[in-house]
C-alpha cells in the first residue's frame, strides 16, 4: 500500500458454478512502479468483490514489456473448503494451507524397494521402521 | 358452462353444411370398401388367392393392421353413439398395435428388395429356380458418369507416376475463372496496401503530416503497426480462456534480445521493392524468405563442407 496508486481492473469475469468459484483476468496498472505483490492484489480484490481474502487465489502475473501493466488470473472461491478441494497443491502451499511431505524421492524409492522384500502386513512394520533405524 | 353451450351451438351452425358433406362422403367410401371386401372374401373362398406360402412377416403385418382397424372402428362407434371412451381397453390395444406397426416399419424397409423381387417373379410367372434370387453385383456399381472415367484412368495412370501431386487438404479460396489480368491487379493492390504501411512510409507520414506521434510502448503484444500480430493475439486469447501461461518460444526469446545489426540491415535494404510498387512502375515480386542454412556442424553428407578456395 505504500507504493501509491495502482489500479486493478478485471476482465472476462465468469462465475464457474461447477468449481464453486468466480474466475477472472486481473489487469494491474502501475505506471512508474515495479509490479505489485500478490498479497496486495488479493486484498484489493477482496475489497472489490467483498470476499474474504483467504479464498482468493491469484497467479500467472506477467508484466508487459516497458512496464506499467501486469496481467494475471484470479480465482475467488465460495468457501475455503472448496478452495482446499479444487486448488492445486502448490497454490495452497503458497498460502500456507498445505505442507508437502518432506521425504525425498530417493528415500521413497528405497522404502519401496525394501517393502518389496517382505510379504503381507509386515510391509508396513518392517519396511518403514526397521529400515529407518538401519539407515541411522 | 352455459356460455360454452351457446358458443358450441353457434359453432355447430357454422359447421353444419360441411359436416353433412363429410358424412355423405364417409357413407359413400364405406359402401365402396364393403363391396371391395366382399369381392375379396369371395375370391379367397373360391381359392383363387393362396395365402399359405407367403412371408410370415407380411402376415403379421396384415393381422396387426386388421386388429387396428377393428379397434379403431369400435372407438368410432362409441364416440358416435355418445358414450365416453375413458379407460376403454380398446384404447390400450390400439396403442399396443400402433407400437408394433412402428417397429415393423424398419424391417419392412430392409425386406423391400426381397419383396419387390418376389412380386416381380409372381407377376412374370416363371423362374421357379432359386438361382434367380442370388445377389447381383452389377447393381452395386453406380451407373452415373462412370463409363468415361474408367477409360481415362488407365491412360492417366502411367503419366501420373512421374509427377507427385500433394493432397489438397486445406480449403483454398476459389476465385472462379479469374483471368491473369485481374489476378495481377489483385496482387498489385495487395502490394500497394502493404507498401503503404511499411516503415519508410510511416516515417514520412510522421514527418509531413500534422498528426501527433504515437509511441508504441509495448513491443511484445503491441508490436506491429496494427497492434499485436495474429499469433500474439491467438496466444493471448488462449491464455485467457484456459487460465494458463504458455511457455516462451525460441523465436520470442530471440526477439526479446536487442535487435542485431543483421536485422537492421534487412530492414534498410527492403524498402526499395515496397516503395516502387506505389508508383505503379514495378510489378510485385514474390517475396522469398531467406532460407535457413543448416546451422548444424555436419552437412548432408556427414562431414564438414569446406569452402572452396
Amino acid at each position: 500500500m505504500t507504493e501509491g496508486t495502482a489500479t486493478i481492473r478485471t476482465r472476462k469475469f465468469m462465475s464457474n458454478r461447477l468449481l464453486n468459484r468466480k474466475q477472472m483476468v486481473v489487469d494491474v496498472i502501475h505506471p512508474g512502479q515495479a509490479s505489485i505483490a500478490k498479497t496486495v492484489i488479493r486484498e484489493k480484490l477482496a475489497k472489490m468483490y467483498k470476499a474474504p481474502a483467504d479464498t482468493i487465489f491469484v497467479f500467472g502475473f506477467k508484466t508487459a514489456f516497458g512496464g506499467g501493466k501486469t496481467t494475471g488470473f484470479g480465482l475467488i472461491y465460495d468457501t475455503l473448503d472448496f478452495a482446499k478441494k479444487f486448488e492445486p497443491k502448490y497454490r495452497l502451499a503458497r498460502h500456507g494451507l498445505y505442507e508437502r511431505p518432506k521425504t525425498t524421492r530417493k528415500q521413497r524409492k528405497e522404502r519401496k524397494n525394501r517393502m518389496k522384500k517382505v510379504r503381507g502386513t509386515k510391509k508396513t512394520k518392517v519396511g518403514a521402521a526397521a529400515a529407518k533405524k538401519g539407515k541411522k | 358452462m352455459v356460455q360454452a353451450g351457446e358458443d358450441a351451438e353457434a359453432v355447430c351452425q357454422q359447421d353444419l353444411p360441411q359436416a353433412l358433406k363429410l358424412l355423405f362422403e364417409m357413407n359413400e367410401s364405406a359402401d365402396k370398401v364393403s363391396s371391395l371386401v366382399d369381392s375379396m372374401l369371395s375370391q379367397v373362398k373360391r381359392g383363387e388367392l393362396a395365402t399359405e406360402e407367403g412371408l410370415s412377416f407380411l402376415e403379421v403385418k396384415y393381422h396387426t393392421l386388421l386388429s387396428y382397424l377393428i379397434n379403431l372402428s369400435h372407438v368410432v362407434l362409441r364416440k358416435v353413439s355418445g358414450a365416453s371412451i375413458y379407460n376403454e381397453p380398446c384404447i390400450d390395444r390400439l396403442v399396443e398395435l400402433r407400437t408394433v406397426l412402428e417397429r415393423l416399419r424398419p424391417i419392412d424397409k430392409r425386406l423391400k428388395y426381397q419383396i419387390d423381387k418376389l412380386v416381380k417373379t409372381a407377376v412374370t410367372g416363371e423362374s421357379s429356380d432359386a438361382s434367380s434370387f442370388r445377389a447381383n453385383p452389377d447393381n452395386m456399381v453406380s451407373k452415373l458418369d462412370e463409363d468415361a472415367d474408367v477409360n481415362e484412368d488407365e491412360d492417366a495412370a502411367t503419366e501420373k507416376k512421374s509427377v507427385y501431386v500433394p493432397p489438397k487438404l486445406a480449403p483454398v479460396r476459389y476465385d472462379w475463372d479469374e483471368s491473369a489480368a485481374s489476378r495481377q491487379e489483385k496482387l498489385l493492390e495487395r502490394a500497394k496496401r502493404r507498401a503503404l504501411s511499411s516503415a519508410m512510409v510511416r516515417e514520412l507520414r510522421e514527418e509531413f503530416l500534422d498528426a501527433p506521434t504515437e509511441l508504441g510502448s509495448r513491443v511484445d503484444s503491441g508490436a506491429g503497426p496494427s497492434g499485436p500480430s495474429k499469433e500474439d493475439r491467438e496466444r493471448q486469447e488462449y491464455e485467457e480462456t484456459y487460465f494458463t501461461r504458455l511457455p516462451e518460444t525460441k523465436d520470442k526469446r530471440k526477439k526479446r534480445k536487442l535487435p542485431t545489426i543483421g536485422s537492421l540491415a534487412n530492414e534498410l535494404t527492403n524498402f526499395e521493392s515496397d516503395f516502387r510498387v506505389l508508383e505503379g512502375e514495378v510489378m510485385p515480386t514474390k517475396k522469398r524468405k531467406s532460407s535457413k542454412k543448416p546451422t548444424g556442424k555436419k552437412g548432408k553428407k556427414g562431414f564438414k563442407k569446406r569452402k572452396s578456395r
